[in-house]
């Protein structure tokens, strides 16, 4: 009998753990349920209503989502984001594990460089948007550079209109996206991979596996929950992307890089209709929970937990 | 597998010298890419606005002028004073609040545990333009409209930080729990004598989050704030972008003001950050 | 069983929606008008909540001018409510949603104004005009319309936007170019732009004839006898596929074609119309008065000129500007509508607004009197009154939807067009689609 097993057993035979479990959880749960749980339900209801700036006007049924799925400017929002999480999530990922594992190296100026990268994340949005459109302008310190490499090795390429055409305008969001939060990734990896438990290399050293085997075969499998956990919430964070194109691009050109979030801004405070947002919402959101289930479900095969 | 954790080591493997040197130019590019956007803040925040309108940035321009001025054009100080009891008491009390919960969801057993939790994870991707107006109907029926009630208590409820620390919860070892179970220790005492000193890293990593995402927290300040004694910085540096024109200037200036306190949180955090890793190498057991 | 239970909840959830929904309805309906708050206590003033927009120093303007009004009315106090220009409408529609009118402003400054007369928080201000005699007919051509819902006027524009060609007359003067004439045409335009614009030896434009923003499009589009809607405020179908509109458009985007004209995009990433004047990378702006007091503030010597106009076209310039309106929920609507009318006066808000130099005004005796006609640049103010005389709908839709459809299918569309990706027939046809179906989805004609 491992003491795996013995523990769950241990854990079973205490009946008094139903009500701690309800204690321990009620302060969270009740703000919970007033400021989360109502606030979106009241949300559901706008949705399936005619909802104007004073309030109630009358049930409108579907009508909201009806319009919705007609709505051009719907689906190109919902391209622009679905662009968002297929770039954003696995290069911050790569980038923010390739950073924590230089950083975990025995190397000096490690806590400098741990510095550096993080105070992107401390920073408020709105000024670092504004300063990556100075940055990325035309004639921007970019380009610039840009089109010196490109001089420089004779290749027949031209500087990026980043900001101007709808080729290139979420790439600069997510240029921004990364800069601003590759940082907290990092940490929360160096954090991980701190808490790798040093006789596990030692063994597989012995067993001689080299670098990049021990790392993926020790390291990797050990920081899944952290992966996991990062991979969700950056998921998260790119569904509802909203000060970067809102700050740096206003979702422009032509609705380039609008993302639903915007647009579900817009609609509620531009066009004051607050039924249509919160319609969108709600499909952005049943949309989301579907992917969440799945992935609960997918993580047993590749998440892996001491404590189960 | 459970019961190692007699140390955890930050360093795997000593490198070689070019392995060394390699790393040191990856790390030093990243380090200008990461660095480059503050420059460029610096810069603008240090001359005055025609002069960056023209981009003339001859050494003649550069004053701290600016700085003088952001206070001397917007109570400020006022704006920073909010910031700081608003971000500092969210942090305090949301991470309380959050390992509550998720102490009870990664180590208790009761029924309905994963259902409420999921229901949880689901919330987490409710878009906040759409809870913007309820919460603001909320609060103002509950009477808090203009005050730091308004400010604080809607965000002390993080679906987020529970999700972060039970994630983190759920990867010590189960041993601890057992143990101080069969000394008679309550579930409370658990909580706070074994899980929390443990969680020292994960705790650094989420209050400089948590107080980070507050301190530059904007959408919702302005909407449940309408005198100008409760505005928060963000609130305050909005003021310098117009409709027709911005204040360059002094929305840098203010944004480096802003950036500081935050700043040094992390720096203070990271030795503390560093502290709670050699304590959680569990080397006093 | 897992499932099974996920759809109690989703049951649950939906069921405690409705009620709520319902609930809340009747809870969000906007308070009665609080029985008479008038002058509740001789001596005591009456207190009216001011709302607009501004940066500090705006702010600073505004209050001056509530001050000049107290002296004159010391029965009345103003507060005032000042909020940043992006953040204005978040935080004015939220106060409107709580339905409280202890907190929502008594004057607001508004655009568009139809969208809010329709959600019937705007008071209507017919009774009120009737009953004072207050004179619309000094208002420039056209400008009430935007302030009107349903015929009836619910808001007072403060300003109207007069766009004139600012130039450069240095730089008109080293290429040497003839300053503009108060009739020139599109082709004496296109003369002077090619003669304006410097290239570089790869043919990229160093310096620009003209940096116009985007926006700047209806004017191109109305001189040429086009439109964007054969009606503005209650619409049937898009008219931008009509040729005149599509030869205005044309007209703009070839000057930007051929480098003649900075990309909106790009004009908007180096700084606006106002640095790129000032810096002399354009000769020429396309603008109202706005910038006339940072030119001016700067030394610039530049002057103002007419739009060109095409040879078989007309002059035209769109009337539409932010109004001062009055909140339906207001408990001092009578001290409310002196302030308004003090505000909209020769002699009261329009004149020192004037003065200050932060509006073109919305009447005409105003702009003809010596507020506006000064001796500061430009010398040419004549341009800005035949500008504004020319004032006539066709820039906005007056109807509830259009800022939903300007923002989201137009200007979009424009933007592709502006940035070179689409050609101007393609691009204005895939607009009328779109401007279309949206009519139909929001039951129009009406």
């Amino acid at each position: 009998m491992t003491p795996h097993t013995s523990s769950r057993r241990l854990f079973r035979w205490r009946p008094d753990q139903q009500w701690e479990g309800y204690l321990f959880i009620l302060p969270s749960f009740l703000g919970f349920l007033v400021f989360i749980v109502l606030a979106v339900v009241m949300s559901l209801g706008i949705s399936v209503s005619e909802w104007g700036l004073t309030g109630f006007k009358g049930f409108a049924g579907l009508i909201n989502y009806q319009q919705l799925l007609r709505d051009p400017v719907f689906w190109q929002t919902s391209w622009n984001t679905a662009f968002y999480i297929v770039t954003i999530v696995p290069l911050q990922l790569a980038l923010g594990l390739i950073m924590a594992v230089g950083l975990n190296q025995a190397i000096r100026g490690a806590l400098v460089y741990r510095l550096i990268y993080f105070m992107p994340v401390v920073t408020t949005i709105v000024a670092g948007a504004i300063v990556f459109r100075l940055l990325l302008s035309t004639n921007g310190p970019v380009n610039s550079l840009l089109a010196s490499a490109f001089g420089l090795f004779n290749l027949p390429f031209s500087a990026p209109n980043w900001l101007g055409s709808s080729q290139f305008s979420k790439w600069s969001v997510v240029l921004l996206t990364l800069w601003k939060n590759t940082g907290f990734t990092m940490v929360v990896y160096l954090a991980a991979l701190q808490g790798v438990p040093r006789e596990l290399y030692d063994a597989a050293h012995t067993d001689g596996a080299n670098g990049w085997q021990r790392f993926r075969n020790v390291t990797l499998p050990l920081i899944s929950p952290t992966t996991f956990f990062l991979f969700i919430f950056q998921m998260i964070g790119a569904f509802q992307l909203f000060t970067e194109p809102f700050v740096m691009t206003r979702g422009g050109p032509a609705n380039s890089s609008l993302s639903v979030v915007q647009y579900i801004y817009f609609a509620a405070f531009r066009d004051i209709r607050m039924d249509k947002a919160a319609a969108m919402a709600w499909v952005l959101f049943i949309f989301i929970f579907a992917f969440t289930l799945f992935q609960n479900f997918m993580q047993k095969r590749w998440v892996y937990y001491e404590s189960e | 597998m459970a019961t190692i954790g007699a140390s955890f080591s930050g360093s795997p493997t000593r490198l070689s010298t070019p392995a060394r040197i390699g790393l040191h130019v990856l790390l030093f590019l990243f380090s200008t890419i990461m660095l480059a956007p503050f420059a460029v803040m610096l810069v603008v925040s240090l001359i005055p606005n025609t002069a960056f309108l023209a981009r003339d940035f001859s050494p003649a321009n550069f004053s701290l002028q600016n700085y003088v001025r952001t206070f001397e054009a917007v109570p400020f100080g006022r704006y920073y004073i909010n910031s700081i009891v608003v971000a500092v008491s969210v942090t305090v009390l949301q991470i309380l609040i959050s390992s509550l919960a998720a102490f009870a969801f990664a180590r208790l057993r009761f029924r309905g545990r994963e259902a409420i939790f999921l229901f949880y994870l689901a919330t987490l991707m409710i878009p906040f333009p759409v809870t913007l107006i309820p919460n603001f109907l909320i609060v103002k029926n509950l009477g808090w409209y203009d005050t730091y009630l308004a400010l604080i208590v809607p965000s002390l409820f993080s679906v987020f930080s529970t999700f972060l620390l039970r994630q983190y919860y759920r990867g010590l070892p189960l041993d601890f729990d057992e143990a101080a179970r069969m000394d008679g220790a309550s579930s409370l005492r658990i909580w706070w004598q074994i899980i929390v000193p443990l969680s020292g890293p994960v705790l650094a990593t989420l209050s400089i989050f948590v107080f980070q995402g507050v301190w530059n927290d904007f959408l919702w300040p302005l909407v449940v704030t309408t005198s100008e004694t409760m505005r928060t910085i963000p609130v305050g540096l909005a003021a310098f972008v117009g409709q027709y024109s911005t204040a360059w200037d002094l929305l840098m200036a203010g944004s480096v003001i802003a950036l500081l306190p935050v700043l040094v949180l992390y720096v203070i955090g990271q030795k503390w950050f560093v502290q709670g890793i050699a304590l959680s190498g569990m080397g006093g057991r | 069983m897992k499932l099974k239970r996920m759809m109690g909840i989703g049951a649950l959830v939906l069921m405690m929606a409705l009620v709520l929904s319902a609930c809340t309805g009747v809870g969000l309906q906007p308070a009665a008008p609080a029985e008479s708050g008038e002058q509740a206590m001789a001596g005591e003033p009456t207190v009216i909540t001011w709302a607009f927009w501004g940066s500090p120093e705006e702010a600073a303007s505004h209050k001056r001018v509530a001050d000049a009004f107290m002296a004159e009315h010391p029965e009345i106090q103003i507060e005032v409510w000042n909020q940043p220009w992006d953040d204005y409408f978040t935080k004015i529609q939220a106060l409107w949603a709580s339905g409280d009118a202890k907190v929502i402003p008594d004057v607001a400054f508004l655009w568009p104004t139809p969208r809010y007369a329709a959600e019937g928080v705007l008071e209507n201000l017919d009774p009120y005009i009737e009953a004072s005699g207050y004179n619309l007919d000094d208002y420039w051509p056209g400008l009430l319309e935007s302030a009107k819902f349903e015929g009836s006027v619910y808001g007072f524009p403060r300003d109207i936007e007069a766009n004139v060609i600012y130039y450069n007359k240095d730089m008109f003067d080293a290429a040497g170019v003839a300053y503009p004439s108060d009739d020139w045409t599109w082709d004496d335009f296109l003369a002077a732009a090619e003669a304006l614009t410097q290239k570089d030896a790869n043919g990229m434009t160093t310096v620009y004839a003209l940096a116009a923003e985007g926006g700047k499009w209806t004017k191109w589009v109305n001189q040429n006898g086009g439109g964007i809607l054969d009606d503005y405020t209650n619409p049937s179908t898009c008219m931008l596929t009509d040729p005149a509109s599509v030869a205005g458009i044309q007209f703009f985007a070839d000057l930007m074609e051929q480098g003649y004209a900075m990309r909106p995009a790009d004009l908007n990433q180096a700084g606006g119309d106002a640095g790129v004047f000032s810096s002399g990378q354009a000769a020429m702006i396309l603008q109202n008065t706005s910038r006339v007091s940072a030119f001016n503030a700067a030394g610039m010597n530049y002057d103002v000129a007419p739009a060109p106009t095409p040879a078989d076209g007309k002059r035209w310039n769109g009337a539409g500007g932010a109004a001062w309106v009055m909140s339906s929920g207001s408990d001092n609507k009578d001290a409310a509508w002196t302030f308004i009318q003090w505000l909209q006066s020769d002699g009261g808000g329009q004149t020192l607004y004037t003065e200050a130099g932060e509006i073109f005004p919305a009447l005409q005796s105003v702009a003809n009197s010596p507020a506006f006609m000064t001796d500061q640049p430009p010398a040419n103010k004549q341009a800005i009154i035949t500008e504004a005389a020319a004032s006539d709908v066709g820039g906005f839709g007056y109807f509830p939807e259009w800022g939903e459809l300007s923002g989201s299918i137009i200007e979009p569309g424009m933007e592709a067009i502006w940035a070179g990706e689409v050609d101007v027939e393609s691009g204005l046809a895939d607009i009328c689609t779109q401007v279309d179906q949206f009519l139909a989805d929001n039951e129009y004609p009406k």
